[in-house]
C-alpha cells in the first residue's frame, strides 16, 4: 500500500555484514522496517534470514554496518537489552515450558511478585488481559502448556511476546508446524496486531501466508538482498524468481521497484 | 556446494581402525612406562609385571570393547562390574561341590544365561520403556550386587579341587607355552575384532548414527531401538566373558567380586577418546585406556615399592616400603581420572587443541573448532511424552486430589502404614518403632528435599549418599582426631559436603557435562576421600553435646533441664520424635515454600522445564541449577553430622544406596526423571513409602510354625532398587504418557466413536 512509503521506519539496519570464520553469512545488507508494517522475510535455507534477524535482536554480533532502533544507533549485546527496546522474537520451537501453566509461561521469568513470593493472582488476571487483547481463547490460564496443541502454544508464545508491550515483533518460521486452521488463526492475530500498531517481520517458506497478511516482502540470497517489493505491487511468480535467480542489481527498493514498474 | 568429482580410485581410504588420539594416547603410554623403568625398574622393569598388568587389564579391556558399543549410542552401562561379579558368581555357585555341582557345561550355560539376561533387561528397560540409561543400569547395578551378597551369604566361594576336572576351560586363566597368560590373547582377540567390527561393518556404522543423531538414524530407517538393545547385550556378554575369565584364574570368587569395575570400564573408554555424548570413540582407544586406567589403579591399589631414608638417632636407615592409599581411597582417585578424561572429549579433541597448537607452532592457518563449546556439548533435553490434562478435567475434592501428581506416594504411605499394622499390631503402632520410622524417614526425606530441587531442574544428583559419608567422615574425623570442638567440626563437614555440591555445579554448569557423569564422578570421589580420611581410625565417643543431634526430643530437653513430666501427652510427642526429625520439617518447610511460591522456585521449574525457553526468558538457569546442586549436597551433608550424631561413630558404609532412595522418593512423589516436576511435599510422601517399605521388609515376622522370619539386608536394597525402576517406568508411562487413558480411550473407541479432542 503506498501509505507506507511515507511512513517513518522503526528499525533500520543498514550495510550489515556478518562472517563465521570463513563463511560470509551476510554481505552488507540493508533492512528497513515501517511502524505497524508487516514484512515478510524470504530466501532459500542459508540465505541468511535467520543471522539477520539474531543479529537484529543482538544474539550475534554484527562484524560492521549500523542498526537504528526509531532512528537510534543500538549495540545490543544480547537478546535481552533489544527486549528492552521493544523487540520481540518468537522461535520456532516457542520456546515455552510445557511443564507450566499458560500463565506462567506469559510471565516467564518475570513473575509478578509480592514480597517474597509469586503474586499468583495478579499474574493469572493480567494473563487472562493479555489473551483477551491477542482475542485468541484457551479453555483456562490454568491450562499446562504441554496439553495444548500446537496452534495454541504458539498463540501463548505470541501471548508471551505481546504481554512486553512490543513495538517489532520477529515470528521465525511461525506457520512450520502449524495446521491449517492454527495458521489462518494465526494470521488472523498478525493482523490484529498490525491494527494495534505493532510492526512484524515473518520470516516463512510460505509464500501464500506472506501474500495474505504482508505490506512488504524481502528476499534474500546468500547473504545479500535480491529483492524489495510490496506484496500489493508484486506476484508470488515475481518473489519466486527472485528467491531463485535474483542477484544484487535486482535488489532496488520497493519504491525503486513500484517506479520501475509504473514507467 | 561446489559439484563433487568422483576420487580417482586409488586413493586411499580412511584407515578408520586407529585416530590421531589413540596414536597419542600410544605416545603417552611408551613415555609414561619409560618414564616408570628409571623411576622404577624393580615394578616396571621386569616381564613379569608387564605380563601381570596386561593380564589383569584383560578383563577391563573385554568389558571396555562392549562398553565402548554402549557410549557411542550415547548411553551408559553402570552395571558392568555387577554383571560381572553375577556371572561369576552364579558360575561358582552352580560349579561348585558345595553349592549344587553341576558339570562345566551346564554352569558355564548358567552363567551366560544369566549375563544374556542382564543385557536383555537393561535394554529393554532403556529402549522399550524409555528409562534413562543411567537410572536403568545404576539399579541394575545395585539389583546385581545384592544378587551377588544374598546368593554368596557374603562367603568366598573356592573349587580348586574341581577345577582340575575341566582343564579345558580353567587353562584359560593360565599361562600358555607362549609364556604369557591365555587372557591376554582374548583380549587381543575381543579387541580386534571389535574394531572391525565398529569401523567397518554396518553394525558399527549403525551405532555411530545412532549415537550421532538418534532421530536422523531413525528417519533414515536405522532400527536405532535393536542398535541401542544390540550394545547392552554386547556389553553384558563381554562383561560375562570377563567375569569367566576371572574364575578361570582364580577358580573361585568372593563376594567383592568385580565391585568398582564400572568405574575403570568407562574411565578408559572415555579415556581412550569416547564422547560420553555419543557417536565417537574407537575400539581401539578403549583397549589403550583400560591398561592405562588398570595400571594406575594398581598403582595406587598395591602401592610402588620404594626405598625411605629414615634418621634414628645419628644412624641413617635404609627401609623398604610401599607407597600406597588405603583401600577404600582408590576411587577417589579414579572418580578424579573418570571426571578429568570426560572433560578430554568436548575440550581437548572437539576443539582441536593439538592439531591447533601444533600448526601455531609452524606458523600455518589453525585449524577450525570443531563445533563450538556452550551449548552444543550438552545434550540435548529430554521430554516427557506430553501430559494429559486431567487435572483440567478433575471434579470435586477426591477428584482434584487423585489429579495431583503426588496422589499415589500419599496414599501409597498410608496403605504400607496400614498393612504394618496388619502385620505386626503388637509393635507397629507402638512409641519405639514410631519413633525409629520417624528416624529412617528423616534421613531419606532430607536427601530427597535436595533431590526434588535437581530434579526439578532437570539434573539429577547421584553423589549425595557419598558426600553423606564425606561429611560424617570430616565431621568424626576432625572431632576425634583434630581435636576440633562439635561446632567447629560442624561447620566445616557441611563446609565440605557444599564444596563438593560447588565442584558438582561446575562439572555440568560451567563445564557442560551431563550432571549424572558428573554426580557420577563425585559418587566414587567424595566415598572414597571419606575413607580415606577414616581409614582404620576408631572414631567413636563424640561430645555429649554433640550427639543431641541425633538423640530424642527429650534427652535434649533433658540436657537443658526442662523436661515435661512423664504421662503427660507434652511427654509422649517428646519421646517419638527426635532433634534430627524437627530439623528435617523446618528444613522441608522452609525448602517446600521456597519451590512452590517464590519466582525462585518458579525458575527451577522452568529450567526443568525448557532450559532453552527459560534461558531465552532471561532466567540464569546456570545460577539456578547450580543453587540447586549445592543445596542437595548440603541437604546431604547434614544429614551425614546427624548420622554420626545418631549413631554416635562412623561406619564406612554411610549413606550407602541412598542415592537410589532419595531418587524414588522424588519419583515416587510426583518427580519427573526428566525434569518439571516434583514438590517437596511429594518428595517427603515417597521418602515416607521409601521408609515403610524398609521398615516393612525388615520387619521379624512370626511365621504359623511359631519361627521368626527377618528379610536380610541385601534382598532389601534389591526390592528397593526393583521400587525405583517401577516409579520411574510408571511415572513415564502412567503419569506422563498416560497409558492408562489411552488404554481406556482405545476400549471405549470399539463401543462408540472416538470423541476427538477439542484442539485444532
Amino acid at each position: 500500500m503506498s501509505e507506507n512509503k511515507t511512513a517513518k521506519p522503526i528499525v533500520e539496519m543498514r550495510h550489515i555484514s556478518k562472517a563465521f570464520g570463513p563463511v560470509q553469512a551476510l554481505k552488507d545488507i540493508n533492512l528497513t522496517l515501517g511502524e505497524g508494517e508487516i514484512l515478510g522475510l524470504v530466501g532459500d535455507n542459508s540465505a541468511g534470514k535467520s543471522t539477520l534477524m539474531k543479529v537484529m535482536t543482538g544474539a550475534y554480533q554484527r562484524d560492521s554496518g549500523d542498526v537504528l532502533v526509531s532512528g537510534k544507533p543500538t549495540h545490543f549485546k544480547n537478546p535481552h537489552e533489544s527486549r528492552e527496546e521493544g523487540i520481540e522474537m518468537i522461535y520456532q520451537d516457542f520456546a515455552l515450558c510445557g511443564n507450566m501453566d499458560i500463565a506462567q509461561n506469559i510471565f516467564l521469568g518475570r513473575w509478578p511478585k509480592k514480597g517474597l513470593f509469586v503474586d499468583r493472582n495478579r499474574m493469572y488476571a493480567e494473563a487472562d488481559q493479555v489473551l483477551k487483547r491477542l482475542k485468541v481463547d484457551v479453555n483456562s490460564v490454568f491450562q499446562k502448556v504441554e496439553s495444548l496443541s500446537g496452534g495454541r502454544q504458539q498463540s501463548v508464545a505470541i501471548a508471551r511476546a505481546i504481554s512486553f508491550n512490543p513495538r517489532v515483533v520477529v515470528l521465525d518460521e511461525p506457520t512450520a508446524n502449524l495446521s491449517v486452521m492454527a495458521t489462518e488463526r494465526l494470521l488472523e492475530t498478525m493482523a490484529e496486531l498490525k491494527r494495534q500498531g505493532v510492526a512484524q517481520i515473518i520470516i516463512s517458506h510460505r509464500l501464500t501466508d506472506i501474500f495474505e497478511v504482508g505490506d512488504r516482502i524481502m528476499v534474500m540470497k546468500r547473504g545479500q538482498n535480491v529483492g524489495d517489493r510490496y506484496i500489493q505491487h508484486t506476484t508470488e511468480q515475481e518473489v519466486l524468481e527472485l528467491i531463485v535467480s535474483g542477484t544484487p542489481e535486482t535488489a532496488l527498493t520497493a519504491d525503486q521497484a513500484l517506479a520501475g514498474r509504473a514507467a | 556446494m561446489t559439484s563433487t568429482t568422483l576420487a580417482p580410485a586409488r586413493r586411499r581410504l580412511p584407515l578408520e581402525l586407529i585416530g590421531g588420539w589413540e596414536v597419542g594416547l600410544l605416545i603417552f603410554m611408551v613415555l609414561l612406562y619409560i618414564a616408570g623403568v628409571f623411576i622404577n625398574p624393580k615394578f616396571f622393569g621386569q616381564t613379569d609385571a608387564i605380563s601381570a598388568i596386561l593380564r589383569d587389564t584383560a578383563r577391563y579391556g573385554v568389558m571396555a570393547a562392549g562398553m565402548t558399543f554402549v557410549i557411542i549410542n550415547k548411553d551408559l552401562d553402570l552395571s558392568v562390574g555387577s554383571t560381572f561379579g553375577l556371572v561369576a558368581t552364579v558360575f561358582s555357585l552352580a560349579f561348585s561341590t558345595s553349592y549344587y555341582d553341576l558339570g562345566i557345561v551346564p554352569s558355564l550355560a548358567a552363567a551366560i544365561i544369566v549375563g544374556l539376561g542382564v543385557g536383555l533387561l537393561n535394554g529393554f528397560f532403556v529402549t522399550v520403556l524409555r528409562v534413562p540409561s543411567f537410572i536403568t543400569t545404576l539399579t541394575m547395578l545395585f539389583i546385581g550386587r545384592g544378587f551377588v551378597l544374598g546368593l554368596t551369604g557374603g562367603k568366598t566361594v573356592s573349587y580348586s579341587e574341581k577345577a582340575l576336572t575341566a582343564p579345558w576351560f580353567f587353562q584359560i586363566g593360565e599361562t600358555n607355552a607362549l609364556g604369557f597368560n591365555n587372557q591376554i590373547l582374548i583380549f587381543a582377540l575381543v579387541t580386534i575384532v571389535g574394531m572391525f567390527v565398529l569401523a567397518k561393518t554396518r553394525w558399527g556404522y549403525e551405532t555411530y548414527a545412532t549415537g550421532g543423531n538418534e532421530l536422523a538414524a531413525t528417519y533414515a530407517g536405522i532400527p536405532t531401538r535393536r542398535v541401542r538393545m544390540r550394545a547392552y547385550v554386547l556389553s553384558a556378554l563381554a562383561a560375562t566373558l570377563a567375569g569367566l575369565m576371572s574364575v578361570a584364574q582364580d577358580k573361585g570368587i568372593t563376594s567383592q567380586y568385580g565391585q568398582g569395575a564400572e568405574l575403570i570400564v568407562i574411565a578408559a573408554v572415555i579415556v581412550g577418546g569416547a564422547s560420553i555424548l555419543g557417536g565417537r570413540g574407537r575400539l581401539l582407544g578403549g583397549a589403550l585406556g583400560a591398561i592405562l586406567v588398570t595400571l594406575i589403579d594398581k598403582v595406587l591399589r598395591e602401592g610402588i615399592p620404594m626405598t625411605r631414608t629414615v634418621k634414628v638417632g645419628d644412624v641413617e636407615m635404609q627401609v623398604q616400603g610401599m607407597a600406597q592409599l588405603p583401600p577404600g581411597a582408590v576411587p577417589a582417585f579414579l572418580g578424579l581420572i573418570l571426571l578429568i578424561s570426560v572433560l578430554i572429549e568436548p575440550w581437548i579433541i572437539r576443539r582441536n587443541v593439538f592439531p591447533r597448537l601444533w600448526a601455531r607452532l609452524r606458523g600455518r592457518p589453525l585449524p577450525p573448532i570443531i563445533e563450538m563449546g556452550g551449548v552444543a556439548i550438552e545434550g540435548a533435553q529430554t521430554k516427557g511424552s506430553s501430559a494429559s490434562d486431567r487435572s483440567m478435567r478433575a471434579r470435586g475434592p477426591i477428584g482434584h486430589f487423585l489429579a495431583r501428581r503426588d496422589a499415589a506416594a500419599i496414599i501409597l504411605a498410608v496403605v504400607l502404614w496400614c498393612a504394618g499394622l496388619y502385620l505386626r499390631p503388637d509393635f507397629w503402632g507402638s512409641l519405639d518403632n514410631t519413633f525409629n520410622l520417624m528416624l529412617s524417614f528423616t534421613e531419606v526425606g532430607l536427601l530427597s528435599i535436595g533431590m526434588t530441587y535437581v530434579i526439578a531442574n532437570g539434573d539429577i544428583d547421584l553423589s549425595v549418599g557419598s558426600v553423606l559419608a564425606l561429611s560424617a567422615a570430616t565431621c568424626a574425623f576432625l572431632m576425634k582426631q583434630m581435636g576440633f570442638d562439635p561446632w567447629q567440626a560442624v561447620f566445616i563437614a557441611l563446609i565440605a559436603g557444599a564444596a563438593a555440591g560447588v565442584v558438582n555445579a561446575l562439572l555440568t554448569v560451567s563445564f557442560g557435562l551431563p550432571a549424572f557423569v558428573a554426580t557420577l564422578g563425585m559418587f566414587y570421589m567424595a566415598r572414597g576421600i571419606g575413607a580415606w580420611l577414616t581409614a582404620g581410625r576408631q572414631l567413636s565417643s563424640f561430645p555429649e553435646a554433640f550427639n543431641l543431634l541425633g538423640r530424642k526430643l527429650i534427652d535434649a530437653l533433658a540436657y537443658f533441664g526442662v523436661s515435661p513430666a512423664k504421662g503427660t501427652l507434652l511427654y509422649d510427642i517428646a519421646a517419638a520424635l527426635s532433634v534430627q526429625t524437627i530439623f528435617m520439617v523446618i528444613v522441608a518447610i522452609l525448602a517446600g515454600i521456597v519451590l512452590a511460591k517464590t519466582p525462585f522456585g518458579q525458575m527451577v521449574y522452568a529450567t526443568g522445564g525448557n532450559r532453552r525457553a527459560a534461558d531465552y526468558a532471561g532466567i540464569s538457569t546456570a545460577r539456578v541449577r547450580a543453587i540447586s546442586l549445592v543445596f542437595s549436597a548440603l541437604c546431604a551433608a547434614f544429614a551425614g553430622v546427624i548420622y554420626v550424631a545418631f549413631l554416635r561413630s562412623f561406619n564406612p558404609s554411610a549413606g550407602q544406596l541412598r542415592e537410589l532412595d532419595a531418587i524414588a522418593a522424588v519419583i515416587i512423589g510426583g518427580g519427573s526423571i526428566f525434569g518439571g516436576y516434583g514438590t517437596v511435599l511429594g518428595a517427603l510422601a515417597g521418602a515416607a513409602v521409601i521408609a515403610l517399605i524398609r521398615a516393612l521388609l525388615s520387619l521379624q515376622l512370626i511365621l504359623g510354625n511359631g519361627q521368626s522370619f527377618v528379610m536380610p539386608q541385601h534382598w532389601v536394597n534389591v526390592f528397593i532398587g526393583l521400587i525405583l525402576v517401577i516409579a520411574v517406568v510408571g511415572d513415564i508411562w502412567f503419569r506422563q504418557g498416560d497409558l492408562a487413558g489411552s488404554v481406556r480411550r482405545r476400549f471405549s473407541r470399539k463401543s462408540g466413536p472416538a470423541r476427538e479432542t477439542a484442539h485444532v
